[in-house]
């Protein structure tokens, strides 16, 4: 919110500089976003928290500057001269939502004389930002600045049947606004309608037909206060924000309605003359009584941390416009008590954020200052473990970078195309936000395989010759009347073949010691070639799947370059890893090997082989190694292939010798046999 | 004379009389290092030679294999240097050049997101200051990400503009279980029809803040508690070089008897003193937050000026009360810092969109 720095002189005497007066404020809690020269004064841009709508205008900052530099507060008295008409003779006002409007105050200027305004005013204006109009619509806006109350003023004349009835639009009801736009009113609104149409969008903007103009002689002023939701969904519908709709949509000072109202009148009277009916028509509710606060002293070391003199409270509570609480209901008057605890006020009725003890507290703090709050007092120790998700998480990313893997961080969200692409963990619909979060990026995913593969495409648009990526990450898999279950997930994109990422995942189980290896079965995904893909399982659960994506998948994701991915569950991981291995007694005598060759039926998986290996290795057996896989119709015969692997054999109490370990092997060659089929192929 | 000493003096003298062998640079250099160690009456050798008669008569085989093996050894060494003083190098290599400038075969060495480093870093310093990682789901209800952080219905924070709501068909169960507070309550008692929601707002959405965990955490946990939680939040922006409708936060708290603002102030100079290895200085301008009071914007003292931090705050009295801790018994303070920002300011990334690209040659500058 723009501020003019004379302007704000007006109501309190300020011998600081303009540098100086910014920097308290900050400390205060008015940030300032800029300055700039106008015209021989200073405009400051300042940034007012939602909590604070009474710094919406130069009275509420002056009161601001008044506590911080002790300095008094001069509000202008606002006691226009009135006339003899009353002005219930002039004007009815209704009000036939009392939830959308809580007061209306209406008072009527007759024979006022339109004109441009003075200078001093105009200045003013225009180092906020804004144009005069005519006298009449610059002292209703100049108001709304001086002391954050919105106001309008009608043309008198332009009222049908000279009644105000503020009410929902009826069906169909549309209204020409003063930047004549016409807008179409919805039922859930609110205008300012007289004897046969709306007139205004309440607290929004006025209508054409009643606006302040050259021919203009009696005025209607409206102050009134409305319900700030209702306000901010038809800012937000008509897209038409106002300085009005902005101070309503955070609530304005119900005493300040009546005020504002004097004022604006008495300016008027001031600057385009007229004479002002006698009192005013003031429907709705009165300002709501405030209910007092008590601040104990011992609060403010128990929350700032520092000590406040009782004397300073007193002064920030008092000045910021608290009123001390009767001392005659107070069982405890504080004036009798050398040392009181505590201070018991009334809020002013512009602070609807002091409801509470913390709320005092926090004033005094700002005050008073935070720089008196020290920044080297003792902060308890506390232990602090690292969680086991952490911990497998840095195994984890210490394999896959090794493994020449960089990690990528793509958006949680996806457009439908995406989503649709792969969604290995469910068949539900994925859940979607109201909004994208970004272009169309609505659904939120249920695989990281699809942001990876966009990924990649960026990377091959760019020719980089190496695009190896891996994300963790969550997906989130609806669950009816449930939030959805979201579960971390490592994903891999890889210019490498099947085996080699399917390799890195088996490096990672073993690197995390999870008690067995993974094992394979096939995947069921569409999106990978059947021949180079599968479905890993880790402990009898589905740990994830790799595989190479199909000629069509690269084509829908506009890929040029082949690629594997994977997409693991990271959950399984983390139940698996054994962080804490153990250890066993090394024999100290040397291992022996044998290799071994055998001839298989191709249905025979290496996986079964490999078991029963080891189920008939015997004792000696210390490991298995795969080695490769031969086909050669000619030599080995149609449908056969040999499966080549090294046996690592070693004895706890002794040497082996070459009988002992060819004894294993040939145990383990006849097992083969019996169970596979197969046939020892010379080596 | 032990044989251990002995046959440390041999290994002694075996490295002492190849490393001059090899560094005599011409012939009356190596002429003097002959004469010294091997020479014929008074050489090093000789003189170890002598010592093996001082040696026991059981040690004596082993003593004097040794004794063999380095006199074979250093003469060798001195047939060599002799060697490489008459034909030097570069002549023995004249016939397969060698170049030693030739790249050594690198793997190629993935890395990690630049926003992943930071978040470890930042999260192991908190980890150093006794804050424990806790971590809570991102498609949250109204109720955490609102009510109990004490954003009422008519607060602007729940405008469905500013939010990530999810679509209906998501929402069958609006409601969490548990006491029913006054909002809560009348939310349950209203829907569908008619709804005291916003028009639009749904009851799941994105979190907008990491302070939804806060509010999981001591749902289940009795005071004290100390944790940090981090991760991805989800914010209606429009993506520029400071902005990005996806984000992630790194939120402090800590509840305990006696906790001050001096202990928040202190905690995040510790925090950025650790995190900048310098010796700054933390100041707080106020601020507002519906979850903190008093909340303050944090600054850090910077050469020579000051840059924003972040959000902090004393947890408001409404919040404690909401997760049915007692305001009157424990104090908290909370803050929440942006990664990105941090990250960004680190490394001088000019603009945050850079982060979620994945480029891997931006990866790769970190």
């Amino acid at each position: 919110m723009l501020i003019s720095w004379n302007w704000l002189k007006q109501y309190v005497a300020l011998d600081v500089s303009a540098a100086e007066l910014q920097r308290r404020l900050m400390f205060a809690g008015i940030n300032i976003e800029g300055e700039k020269e106008v015209g021989g004064d200073l405009a400051i841009d300042l940034e007012i928290t939602s909590n604070r709508p009474d710094c919406l205008g130069h009275l509420g900052i002056a009161r601001e500057v008044a506590v911080l530099f002790d300095k008094e507060l001069k509000i202008p008295a606002a006691r226009p001269a009135e006339g003899k008409t009353p002005a219930a003779e002039l004007t009815q006002v209704r009000i036939d939502c009392p939830d959308l409007c809580f007061r209306y105050i209406a008072r009527v200027v007759r024979s006022v004389k339109v004109a441009p305004s003075p200078k001093w005013m105009t200045r003013r204006l225009e180092t906020v930002g804004l144009t005069p109009i005519n006298n009449v619509v610059d002292i209703s806006n100049y108001v709304l600045l001086e002391c954050s109350q919105p106001l309008h003023t009608f043309d008198y004349a332009g009222l049908e049947g000279h009644e105000i009835v503020v009410r929902r639009p009826k069906p169909g009801e549309k209204i020409e606004a003063i930047d004549h736009n016409t807008y179409e009113l919805s039922p859930e609104m609110c205008v300012i309608a007289d004897a046969r149409r709306p007139v205004a969008i309440a607290g929004v903007m006025g209508g054409a037909a009643t606006e302040i103009g050259p021919s203009t002689r009696d005025v209607l002023v409206e102050s009134a206060e409305f319900d700030p939701v209702a306000i901010r969904s038809a800012a937000r519908k008509l897209n038409l924000h106002s300085d009005s709709s902005y101070r309503f949509e955070r609530r304005v000072d119900p005493e300040g309605v009546e005020w504002a109202s004097r004022r604006c009148c008495e300016l008027i009277l001031e600057l385009a003359g007229g004479e002002l009916a006698a009192g005013s028509v003031d429907v709705g509710q009165q300002p709501p009584k405030r209910e007092p606060i008590t601040l104990r002293f011992s609060q403010l070391q128990r929350i700032l941390g520092i000590e406040v003199p009782a004397d300073e409270v007193r002064r920030i509570l008092l000045a910021l416009g608290n009123i001390e609480a009767n001392e005659a209901a107070d069982p405890h008057p504080s004036s009798l008590i050398p040392h009181p605890s505590s201070l018991t006020v009334i809020p002013p009725s512009w602070r609807r954020d002091l409801t509470r003890e913390i709320d005092l507290v926090e004033e005094v703090g700002r005050i008073h200052g935070y720089e008196e709050i020290p920044e080297d007092v003792a902060v308890p120790m506390a232990p602090s473990a690292k969680r086991r998700e952490d911990r497998v998480l840095e195994v984890i990313r210490g394999v896959l970078t090794a493994a020449g893997l960089d990690e990528a961080l793509t958006l949680s969200t996806v457009d439908q195309q995406l989503s649709a692409a792969v969604s290995p963990w469910t068949t539900a619909e994925p859940l979607r936000s109201l909004t994208p979060v970004i272009r169309g990026a609505d659904r939120l995913r249920r695989s990281l395989i699809p942001s990876l593969l966009a990924a990649r495409r960026t990377n091959e648009a760019l020719s980089n010759p190496e695009i190896e990526l891996f994300e963790t990450a969550k997906v989130y898999l609806p669950r009816p009347g449930k939030l959805p279950d979201e579960q971390w997930m490592l994903g891999i994109t890889s210019g490498q073949d099947f085996l080699t990422v399917k390799g890195w995942i088996e490096a990672v189980a073993d690197a995390l010691k999870c008690p067995e290896p993974p094992t394979a079965d096939d995947s069921d995904l569409s999106l990978f070639d059947p021949q180079q893909s599968c479905r890993l399982r880790l402990g009898g659960q589905v740990l994830g799947y790799v595989g190479r994506v199909l000629p069509e998948g690269l084509k829908e994701f506009d890929l040029r370059g082949s690629t594997t991915v994977a997409e693991i569950k990271l959950g399984v991981l983390v139940a698996a890893a054994n962080l804490m291995p153990q250890y066993a007694p090394l024999p100290p005598f040397p291992s022996v090997t044998r290799d071994v060759n055998l001839v298989v039926a191709e249905p025979v998986r290496w996986s079964d082989l490999a078991a029963t290996v080891r189920a008939h290795a015997g004792p000696f057996f210390e490991g298995l190694q795969y080695r490769d896989t031969f086909r050669d119709p000619k030599r080995l015969g149609a449908g056969k292939k040999s499966l080549l692997f090294t046996i690592d054999l070693r004895s706890k109490e002794g040497t082996l010798t070459s009988p002992q370990a060819d004894a294993v092997r040939d145990q383990i060659v006849a097992a083969c046999r019996e169970k596979h089929g197969a046939e020892l192929r010379a080596m | 004379m032990a044989l251990a000493d002995y046959l440390a003096e041999l290994d002694a003298l075996l490295i002492e009389a190849t490393t001059a062998f090899a560094a005599a640079g011409d012939a009356a250099a190596l002429e003097s290092a002959r004469v010294k160690y091997v020479g014929a009456r008074s050489g090093k050798i000789k003189d170890l030679q002598k010592g093996l008669g001082r040696i026991d008569k059981a040690d004596k085989p082993a003593a004097g294999k040794r004794f063999n093996e380095v006199k074979q050894q250093v003469e060798a060494a001195l047939e060599a240097a002799v060697q490489s003083l008459v034909s030097p190098k570069a002549q023995v290599r004249q016939d397969r050049w060698f170049d030693p400038t030739v790249p050594g075969l690198r793997p190629r060495l993935g890395r990690l997101h630049p926003l992943t480093q930071t978040t470890e870093e930042l999260k192991d310093i908190m980890g150093r200051l006794g804050f424990t990682v806790a971590d809570g789901p991102e498609v949250e209800d109204a109720w955490h990400n609102f009510d109990a952080l004490n954003i009422p219905i008519e607060h602007p924070a729940r405008d469905p503009l500013d939010n990530f709501y999810l679509a209906a068909a998501a929402n069958h169960s609006p409601l969490p279980p548990g006491e029913g507070s006054g909002v809560r309550a009348a939310i349950a008692n209203n829907s569908p029809h008619p709804s005291p929601l916003p028009a639009g707002e749904g009851t799941y959405l994105l979190r907008s803040q990491t302070s939804t965990v806060q509010i999981r955490v001591m749902e289940k946990t009795p005071p004290p508690v100390r944790i940090i939680s981090v991760g991805r939040v989800y914010r209606p922006d429009t993506a520029d070089a400071t902005h990005y409708p996806m984000f992630h936060q790194i939120e402090g708290l800590l509840v305990d008897r006696g906790i001050t603002m001096a202990h928040l102030k202190s905690t995040l100079r510790l925090f950025a003193r650790s995190a900048f290895a310098d010796d700054v200085h933390i100041r707080f301008r106020p601020s507002f937050f519906p979850f903190t009071e008093p909340s303050v914007e944090v600054d850090m003292s910077w050469h020579g000026g000051w840059i924003e931090m972040g959000g902090a705050g004393m947890v408001d009295p409404h919040v404690l009360a909401a997760v049915g801790y007692d305001p009157e018994e424990v104090t908290g303070f909370a803050f929440g810092l942006g990664i990105e920002r941090i990250c960004a300011r680190r490394h001088g990334v000019t603009d945050i969109r850079e982060f979620y690209k994945n480029d891997v040659r931006f990866l790769h500058q970190f």
